[in-house]
């Protein structure tokens, strides 16, 4: 069994981190540059791999950490492509 | 308890790095918030849980891969976009801009 502590703290730790998530969006939807747009998207990504983090061992679910692995990946493609885009743009 | 202690941290890390997501004023200041703040944050919580969890053997490696995943992908990402918004002609509103003095 995991701590008991820390599977207390643990759901609102998910909330607190949508909650972050929710600020970021902001940036994403009125973001000055594309490149801003990009930053945010970016870091978005990255907080809703750890909330699935979260909820795998909140659930006691292993198999969800391949979701996150994936999720990882195409944040990696898809942030280069980007920067691709506005490289060749300019 | 350590494990308690990472997640705080990280959960603090994590919200300082949208903070100044929020606040800063430029593009480049921004990156440096996120990329910093993000990187630590998401390992340090990966980290807790990790400490935390009771899954098999191969269930706690997937942790430290995630977190391997993010420590090489997420600087990886960043340096392109600023590669790139610099390219495409955002000047930086810092006092010193050391890129422009061998990139004229």
């Amino acid at each position: 069994m995991a701590e008991e502590n820390l599977l207390v703290i643990l759901p609102y730790a998910v909330a607190f981190l949508v909650f972050t998530a929710t600020l970021v969006s902001y940036r994403v939807i009125f973001g000055p540059t594309l490149a801003d747009k990009a930053v945010a998207l970016n870091t978005a990504t990255t907080k809703a791999v750890v909330i699935i983090a979260m909820l795998s061992l909140l659930y006691n679910a292993p198999y969800l950490l391949d979701v996150s692995i994936v999720l990882l990946m195409v944040n990696a493609v898809g942030g280069l492509i980007i920067a691709k885009y506005l490289e060749v743009r300019a | 308890m350590i494990a308690l202690l990472f997640l705080l941290f990280g959960l603090f890390i994590m919200f300082f790095g949208a903070l100044g997501l929020l606040r800063f004023p430029d593009v480049y200041t921004r990156l440096h918030a996120t990329a910093k703040c993000d990187t630590g944050g998401a390992i340090s919580i990966l980290l807790a849980l990790a400490l935390a969890a009771d899954f098999s053997l191969t269930g706690k490696l997937k942790f430290l891969v995630i977190a391997l995943m993010i420590a090489m992908i997420n600087p990886m990402v960043s340096h392109a976009i600023a590669r790139a918004a610099y390219k495409s002609g955002i000047k930086p509103k810092a006092v010193v801009d050391m890129y422009a003095w061998d990139n004229p």
